[in-house]
């Protein structure tokens, strides 16, 4: 079917049209984020980020206006991003330029004490430290965990494994809210509230979803190959581990990704978990900021783009393990 | 006794191994037992139980369900959920047809609309609430002041997430724009759709709109059932965008008081573990239902080709 030249320019047009619409709220994130606030507060259509000046005794000065008095304005002087003397200026002298306001990203590190600078260790605290470690070790767990039951599903042959299959499949359709109240109260028992161990143990138990994709993966592999170690003495760990491991290098690509992704947006288990705030993750760290400083748009959109631009920077990175893992499983996100 | 022969799956070879495949599904069978098998009993004891989180369990029947049925939040935080079931899963899976079919006309420069229309969906869920907060904001918001610079007169400006009326349309456009994961997947059917079936249809005479009815939907239409399913399971567990933008409350006046945030706050704010439960279980049951409905009229609809 060849299309007519107008068809094509039609499509292009709405094709260019409808990106447009898609990436304004990203435009209009990152803009918001390098904003000062009074701006945000008063422009609120302009993309580029602004900020008022005076020109005194030949210095130029980012000011805030405060109040105004006839002719003059009271304006608060800025120097090195903090606030600095007051002044009174005629309101003609006061002029507006471009200004990329990074203070909301260094005070939103702060606040979220991502870099801890005091001390010896600046990573080893804050959220983007916890959201670090948690994913890391739920990566980890889900990779050995998964890995190691689809080999005994898919590879070993012995009775029950059928059996064992579909009930894992069958907890599929379990949504969390069931267990999630008696997984609360064991997870309290055990005295692990407050801690990463209820958000990280789990994921050394196996994941039903990435056992199954890995075990179709799996039985894709020539059973010979797996026959051929056997009879040369091969144990079956170490078939798993010389043999399976490096040919399902693809699948499991898929699973560590969005293993990751996952634990680094999980919002709800974290929020029933982690109590204290010097433990949050950087997703409940960001909706307590919002409770918090609810309208402090500039910061707030500082710390968004500082947990979307990780998640986007992977995707550009692995762009074709990331497609392939969302045509296989429909994950969206 | 060793195995004989393997297709007729003789007793020797498979018991003998039995220890080796329990060995490698341990991690597995015991998460089966702690965090899915123990869990389900308990919650289920649970639902029929009085339960303070600082005190026992108190047996009290089939009480709690009782009181469901004729608890109004119950039925206001179903009937938003339902809403946006309804609303936001159709909604989103056209939006996400409609960018695959124009992405499938194959014009240059495709994998960059791609790219373009597939970003919103993997921005972290609560940084995409942070953003539409603002973008959403009834004086001050994005997309107020767009309406208004296209000349909407004051009175007819959305109030949005302050407004019974729209703070749940609001949240629909917001899922609009991760349409994106729908439309990599129709893409991905639409490009696996033999080109001799579209050339024969157009050799009948078969004009545009009918091959699309006749050919491109059918032949994507597991496809469509697939993310409908996940959508509508997706939506009937609603609950962070409506926990973020509205501090859990559900204001303006219940009017985002989703089911799973009724559940949520049910146990962790007001620590009824037993009604919670019994809340979760009733959602088991919703989604069962409306699964099965799903597939029950999509049936006659569905052409699985293999």
């Amino acid at each position: 079917m060849k299309l007519r030249t107008w068809q094509i320019w039609l499509a292009t047009a709405a094709l260019a049209g409808l990106s447009v619409i898609f990436a304004v709220p990203f435009m209009w994130m990152l803009s918001t984020s390098l904003k000062v606030d009074e701006k945000i507060q008063t422009e609120h259509l302009n993309l580029i980020p602004r900020a008022t000046f005076i020109v005194h005794n030949g210095e130029t000065l980012r000011v805030r206006p405060l109040q105004a008095r006839g002719d003059m304005q009271e304006v608060q002087v800025y120097r090195d991003n903090r606030p600095a003397e007051k002044l009174m200026v005629r309101r003609t002298d006061l002029r507006d330029g471009f200004y990329l306001n990074t203070a909301n990203y260094t005070e939103a590190l702060r606040r979220a004490q991502f870099i801890a600078v005091t001390d010896r260790w600046p990573f080893v605290r804050g959220y983007l430290a916890n959201t670090l470690i948690i994913c890391v070790l739920t990566v980890t767990g889900t990779l050995l965990s998964c890995s190691l039951a689809a080999y005994g599903l898919a590879c070993v042959e012995w009775r029950g494994r059928e059996l064992l299959l579909w009930v894992m499949l069958s907890t599929m359709m379990l949504p969390g809210q069931v267990t999630m109240i008696p997984l609360f109260m064991t997870f309290r028992k055990l005295g692990w509230i407050n801690t990463i161990l209820p958000l990280v143990v789990p994921s050394f138990l196996g994941n039903a979803f990435f056992i199954f994709l890995l075990r179709q993966f799996y039985r894709s592999i020539p059973r010979d190959l797996i026959e051929a170690a056997r009879i040369d003495g091969c144990g079956e760990l170490g078939i798993w581990a010389r043999i399976m491991l490096p040919l399902s290098r693809p699948a499991l690509a898929v699973v560590a990704l969005f293993t990751f992704i996952g634990s680094w947006n999980d919002f709800l288990r974290p929020l029933i978990y982690l109590m204290e705030e010097s433990k949050y993750t950087m997703a409940i760290g960001l909706a307590s900021f919002q409770g918090q400083y609810g309208g402090d748009w500039g910061q707030m959109m500082a710390m968004s783009l500082l947990m979307t631009v990780p998640i986007i920077v992977l995707f550009f990175f692995t762009q074709k393990t990331f497609i392939q893992g969302v045509k296989l499983a429909g994950i969206k996100g | 006794m060793t195995g004989t022969d393997r297709r007729t799956g003789l007793r020797g070879s498979f018991s003998n191994r039995w220890p080796v495949g329990v060995a490698f599904c341990l991690p597995l069978i015991t998460g089966l037992l702690g965090l899915t098998a123990y869990p389900v009993l308990a919650s289920l004891y649970y639902s029929m139980t009085d339960y303070p989180v600082f005190d026992r369990p108190v047996w009290i029947g089939l009480a709690n369900y009782r009181e469901l049925l004729s608890d109004p939040r119950v039925w206001i935080s179903l009937w938003n959920t339902a809403y946006v079931a309804i609303f936001a899963v159709p909604l989103g899976m056209v939006a996400g047809l409609l960018l695959a079919l124009l992405l499938n006309l194959k014009i240059r420069g495709m994998a960059f609309y791609r790219t373009m229309f597939f970003l919103p969906s993997i921005v972290p869920l609560i940084a995409s609430c942070v953003l539409w907060g603002q973008i959403l904001n009834a004086q001050k918001g994005l997309l107020n002041e767009l309406l208004r610079l296209a000349g909407v007169p004051e009175p007819w400006i959305p109030g949005w997430l302050s407004s019974v009326f729209w703070a749940k349309p609001g949240l629909i456009l917001m899922s609009l724009w991760g349409c994106g994961g729908g439309m990599v997947l129709y893409l991905a059917a639409l490009q696996d759709v033999p080109q001799e079936l579209y050339e024969s249809a157009a050799l009948d005479g078969a004009g545009a709109w009918r091959r699309l009815w006749h050919i491109s939907l059918p032949m994507i239409s597991p496809v469509l059932l697939f993310t409908g399913v996940m959508g509508l399971i997706g939506s009937v567990q609603y609950f962070e965008q409506a926990y973020v933008l509205t501090g859990g409350t559900g204001r303006p006046n219940d009017a985002t008081l989703f089911y799973a945030l009724n559940l949520f706050n049910t146990a962790f704010a007001e620590y009824r573990l037993g009604y919670a439960s019994a809340m979760a279980w009733v959602m088991f049951v919703v989604i069962l239902l409306a699964t099965w409905g799903v597939m029950r009229l999509s049936s006659r609809y569905v052409y699985y080709h293999s």
